[in-house]
C-alpha cells in the first residue's frame, strides 16, 4: 500500500470522525437554540365545545384553551406550551370555581359502579378544570398528583397541595390516598380521609380539577 | 415530541396520548449513530492494519470489531424497551471514544508483537463487553434514580471501603509507586474508580439535605459570602479525605478528582462562590505542602516544571515519559503520522495513561480535537440531562457525574500535554483497564436511567 493511499485514508478517517461530530451537534441544535413553541389556536374553545361534561354545571368550568391530548410525554417545548396554556386560562377560571363546590353526577354513588381495577380501567379522564377532556393511560403504577413537578399529574392551581393525593394499585385495585392536603380530595362529594377504593366513572375532584377512572 | 394539537370531532371523545402513537425517534437517531459509529471503529482497525501490517487481518478486526458493535446494538436494542425516551447520543459517543481506544491499543499490541490472550487490545474487548453489560444491568436495576437517595449514606460507606482496600495487605498491591489497585490472583482492579461514583450518589444526597444551612449563613468579606467556621465541617473532612489519599496511596491525581467533585458539587448546590475560593485554597496549600514534604509529589513538579533537562529525563523517576509523550504529539503534528505509522510505543504506558499522546501521534491534533469534542459533548449532554431533571437529587447527582468524567479528561490530558503536574489517571472510555472502563459505563447508564426519568416526568401538567 503506497504512502499516498494511506494519506489519502487517514485523511478520509479524519473527516469522518469530524462528521460524527457534527452530526452530533446537528441533532442537538435544538437544545441549544431552544425547540419552536407551538402557539395554542385561540379558536380551540369554539372548536370544542362539549369539553365540559354537562353533567358539571355548578363548578362552572368553561372550556378553555387548553386542548385535549397534551398529556406531556415529554419534550421540555411541549411542557413550555402547556403551562403557557394554563398561564392564561387560570384567570378566568379561577374566580368562577373560588368555592369548589361539588354536585354529584345523577344517580352515581359509588354503590352502583364496579371497583376500578387495574384490568378494567385503562384511562383516568379530566372532567372538569383547566384542562378537562384529558386523558391519560393508566398503566399499573401508582399516581402522584401534586403541584410539585415531580408528580405524575402536575395541578398548578391555588387549591392543590405540592404532594396531594396517591392514585396507587392495592391487590390489583385502585385506591385514592390523600397525602394530608390542605383543601382535601374528594371522591364522588366525600373527602377522603383514608385509602379508599375507587369505582369506575366516579368522580374525584382536587382543587378545581375533578378526574374520573374509566374503562 | 407531542405537541398540543386540538382533540378529535365532537363525536368521538378525544382520546388524547392513546392515539398518538410517538414513533421512536430518539431511538432511531440512537441507531443511526451507533452504526455510524461502529463504522468508525471498523475503519480505525483497518487503518491500523494497514499501516503496521500493510495488510488486513479479517480475523482479527472481526473480534476487536464485532465484540463491542454487537454488544452496543444488544444495548442499544435493550433501551428501546427499557429506556425509550433516553437520551439517545450518551450510547453512541462512549462507543466511537471506546472503540477508538481499542484499535489505538491493538496498534501498540502490534508494534510489541503480542496476540491472543496476551494481547491488551482483546483483553480490552472483554472488558468493554463486561462494562456494557454491567451498564445495561444498572439501567435495568435502577429504574427510578431516586431510590439511589435513600442509600446515601449506603454509598458513603461503600465509597470508604473501596478506597480502603487498596491499603489492605494482601489484596492491595502498589504499581509505579501508587497503591490504588488490589489483586486477586492475576486479576487486578482499581476501586477508586468506582468508589467516585458511590461518592457522586452520597454528595448528592447529602447536599440536598444540607445546603440550606451551607448556604444560608456566613460573614461578607469582599462582596463573597463565606461560610461559617462550623460549616466548614464537610469540606474538611473532604480535604483531609483526599490528603491522606495524596499521602497514603500516593496517588494525587485521584485525590484531586474526589476534592474537586465535592467542592464544585457544593457549588452547584448553594450557589455559593466562596466554597470554590475555599477548595481551590485548600487544595493548592495542600498541594504546595505534599510537593515540599512528599519525595513523589516533589518529582512530579519538577518534572512539570523543568522537563527538558537533560539530567531530568535520565533519571529515575523523572520526566522521561513525559517528555516522550510530547516527542510523540510533536511527531503528530496537525494531521498525525497516520494509523499504525507512528512510533507511540516507545513511551512507557503508551496503551493506558499515555494513550492520548499515542492518539496524539498517529491522528494528530485533528483526531485529538475530534475526541475532546466528544468528551466535550458526553459532558455537555450530562450537565443538560441535570439541568432537565425535576428534583435536586437528580439534578446533584447528573452534575456530580458528569464534572467528574469531564476533571478526569482535565487532569489525564492536562498532565500528558503539560498544562498541570502529570498524575497517574486513565482517559475515560479509552486507556486500557478494566476498572476505569466499567466505572465510565456505569456513568453512562446512570446518565441515560436519568435522562429517560427526566423525560418521563410529569405525565400530564394541568
Amino acid at each position: 500500500m503506497s504512502q499516498l493511499t494511506l494519506l489519502i485514508l487517514q485523511l478520509a478517517f479524519l473527516a469522518l470522525l469530524w462528521v460524527f461530530v457534527f452530526v452530533v451537534v446537528y441533532s442537538i441544535r435544538s437544545d441549544l437554540f431552544g425547540r419552536r413553541v407551538k402557539r395554542l389556536p385561540d379558536a380551540a374553545a369554539n372548536t370544542f365545545p362539549s369539553a365540559a361534561p354537562p353533567t358539571f354545571p355548578a363548578s362552572g368550568q368553561a372550556p378553555s384553551a387548553a386542548v385535549a391530548g397534551a398529556a406531556g410525554a415529554g419534550a421540555a417545548a411541549s411542557l413550555t406550551a402547556v403551562t403557557e396554556a394554563v398561564g392564561t386560562s387560570a384567570p378566568e377560571a379561577g374566580p368562577k370555581s373560588k368555592v369548589p363546590i361539588f354536585t354529584p353526577l345523577e344517580g352515581s354513588h359509588a354503590g352502583t359502579h364496579p371497583r376500578a381495577t387495574t384490568g378494567n380501567a385503562t384511562r383516568l379522564v379530566i372532567t372538569s378544570g383547566a384542562k378537562s377532556g384529558t386523558e391519560i393511560p393508566l398503566g399499573t403504577m401508582a399516581l402522584t398528583i401534586g403541584r410539585s413537578t415531580d408528580s405524575s399529574v402536575v395541578i398548578r392551581d391555588d387549591y392543590t397541595s405540592t404532594h396531594h393525593a396517591r392514585l396507587m394499585v392495592w391487590n390489583e385495585e385502585w385506591m385514592i390516598q390523600d397525602l394530608d392536603s390542605t383543601n382535601g380530595t374528594f371522591l364522588d362529594g366525600k373527602r377522603v380521609t383514608s385509602p379508599m377504593t375507587v369505582p369506575l366513572n366516579t368522580p374525584i375532584k382536587i382543587g378545581a380539577t375533578s378526574f374520573e377512572l374509566r374503562r | 415530541m407531542t405537541a398540543p394539537r386540538p382533540g378529535g370531532n365532537a363525536g368521538t371523545p378525544p382520546r388524547g396520548i392513546r392515539r398518538i402513537r410517538v414513533p421512536q425517534k430518539l431511538r432511531n437517531l440512537e441507531l443511526f449513530l451507533v452504526v455510524f459509529a461502529c463504522g468508525i471503529n471498523a475503519a480505525a482497525v483497518a487503518l491500523v492494519q494497514l499501516g503496521a501490517l500493510g495488510g488486513i487481518d479479517l480475523a482479527t478486526m472481526l473480534t476487536l470489531g464485532l465484540g463491542l458493535s454487537v454488544l452496543v446494538l444488544g444495548m442499544h436494542v435493550a433501551l428501546r424497551f427499557v429506556a425509550p425516551n433516553a437520551d439517545p447520543f450518551i450510547l453512541p459517543i462512549a462507543t466511537v471514544v471506546n472503540g477508538i481506544g481499542i484499535a489505538m491499543i491493538y496498534r501498540i499490541d502490534v508494534s510489541r508483537n503480542v496476540s491472543g490472550w496476551d494481547s491488551t487490545a482483546v483483553r480490552q474487548v472483554v472488558w468493554s463487553g463486561l462494562a456494557i453489560v454491567l451498564a445495561l444491568g444498572v439501567i435495568l436495576l435502577i429504574r427510578n434514580y431516586r431510590v439511589l437517595q435513600r442509600y446515601t449514606y449506603v454509598a458513603m460507606f461503600l465509597a470508604g471501603i473501596l478506597l480502603l482496600l487498596p491499603m489492605l495487605p494482601g489484596i492491595g498491591r502498589e504499581v509505579y509507586g501508587a497503591r490504588v489497585w488490589i489483586g486477586i490472583g492475576p486479576f487486578s482492579f482499581q476501586p477508586g474508580e468506582i468508589a467516585k461514583i458511590f461518592l457522586a450518589v452520597f454528595f448528592a444526597g447529602y447536599l440536598v439535605q444540607r445546603r440550606d444551612s451551607l448556604s444560608m449563613v456566613g460573614r461578607k468579606v469582599l462582596g463573597i459570602r463565606f461560610p461559617r467556621a462550623r460549616d466548614l465541617g464537610p469540606i474538611l473532612v473532604l480535604w483531609a479525605l483526599s490528603m491522606s489519599v495524596i499521602v497514603f496511596q500516593r496517588d494525587l491525581g485521584t485525590a484531586l478528582l474526589y476534592f474537586g467533585l465535592f467542592v464544585v458539587m457544593l457549588y452547584v448546590a448553594t450557589g455559593r462562590t466562596s466554597w470554590i475560593v475555599v477548595g481551590g485554597g485548600l487544595f493548592s496549600l495542600g498541594a504546595v505542602i505534599a510537593s515540599q514534604v512528599l519525595p513523589y509529589v516533589n518529582d512530579r513538579f519538577t518534572a512539570w516544571l523543568d522537563p527538558f533537562n537533560q539530567k531530568r529525563y535520565e533519571e529515575i523517576g523523572g520526566s522521561y515519559q513525559l517528555v516522550q509523550g510530547l516527542f510523540g504529539l510533536g511527531n503528530g503534528g496537525l494531521i498525525g503520522t497516520g494509523l499504525g505509522e507512528g512510533r507511540p510505543d516507545i513511551t512507557p504506558l503508551a496503551q493506558s495513561d499515555y494513550i492520548f499522546a499515542s492518539l496524539g501521534e498517529e491522528l494528530g491534533l485533528a483526531g485529538v480535537f475530534a475526541v475532546l469534542a466528544l468528551y466535550l459533548l458526553f459532558v455537555a449532554r450530562g450537565l443538560r440531562i441535570s439541568f432537565a431533571g425535576h428534583d435536586d437529587f437528580g439534578r446533584l447527582l447528573g452534575v456530580g457525574l458528569s464534572f467528574v468524567f469531564a476533571l478526569q479528561c482535565f487532569i489525564v490530558i492536562g498532565g500528558v500535554t503539560r498544562v498541570i503536574p502529570l498524575t497517574g489517571l486513565t482517559t475515560p472510555f479509552m486507556a486500557a483497564g478494566g476498572s476505569s472502563l466499567v466505572a465510565n459505563w456505569i456513568i453512562a447508564a446512570l446518565l441515560i436511567r436519568l435522562s429517560d426519568t427526566v423525560r418521563n416526568q410529569p405525565r400530564l401538567v394541568i
